[in-house]
């Protein structure tokens, strides 16, 4: 019986779709790290890949601003 | 220069993915990230679900004719 419910729950879950937005080609790793760190604490993280630098967020207003206030406190 | 795309991500089995990027084999709207994540259009996500729907409903189908035929053979 459990199997079957696994397996039921397995059909369920196919496809999970969440909307916002892809975050790619960072210029560095650290800064990649410190987006994908403030995405995670603000609770927006949904997925992130650190071998090619890819991550999603639910929301993107906070982290490009984020990602902006960074860009003018390097230069 | 970081570059944030707007759309949906999906996250599914490897063999779910590789049907869906059959599906979107003519349009090349999908973003492939890795074996069990893409991302696709906000406006294509109800569209590729019911063609999705129908493909995994098309292989139930041949499946049950198939055992009804050797059926008959018997």
């Amino acid at each position: 019986v459990v199997d079957q419910i696994r397996l039921w729950q397995i059909e369920g879950e196919r496809m999970k779709t969440t909307p916002g937005y892809l975050f790619k080609e960072f210029s560095t790793t650290s800064e990649f790290n410190a987006v994908c760190r403030y995405a995670n604490d603000l609770g927006v993280l949904v997925w992130a890949d650190h071998n090619k630098g890819n991550l999603f967020v639910s929301k993107h207003e906070q982290i490009a601003d984020y990602i902006r206030k960074r860009a003018h406190a390097g230069r | 220069m970081v570059r944030a795309i707007k759309g949906t991500l999906v996250e599914c089995d490897p063999s779910i993915k590789a049907i869906i990027l059959d599906i979107d084999s003519k349009t090349h709207d999908i973003i492939n990230l890795d074996e069990s994540h893409l991302i696709i259009k906000d406006s294509k996500v109800a569209e590729l679900k019911r063609i999705l729907e129908e493909r995994l409903n098309e292989h139930t189908k041949v499946d049950s004719l198939e055992e009804e035929e050797e059926e008959e053979d018997d």
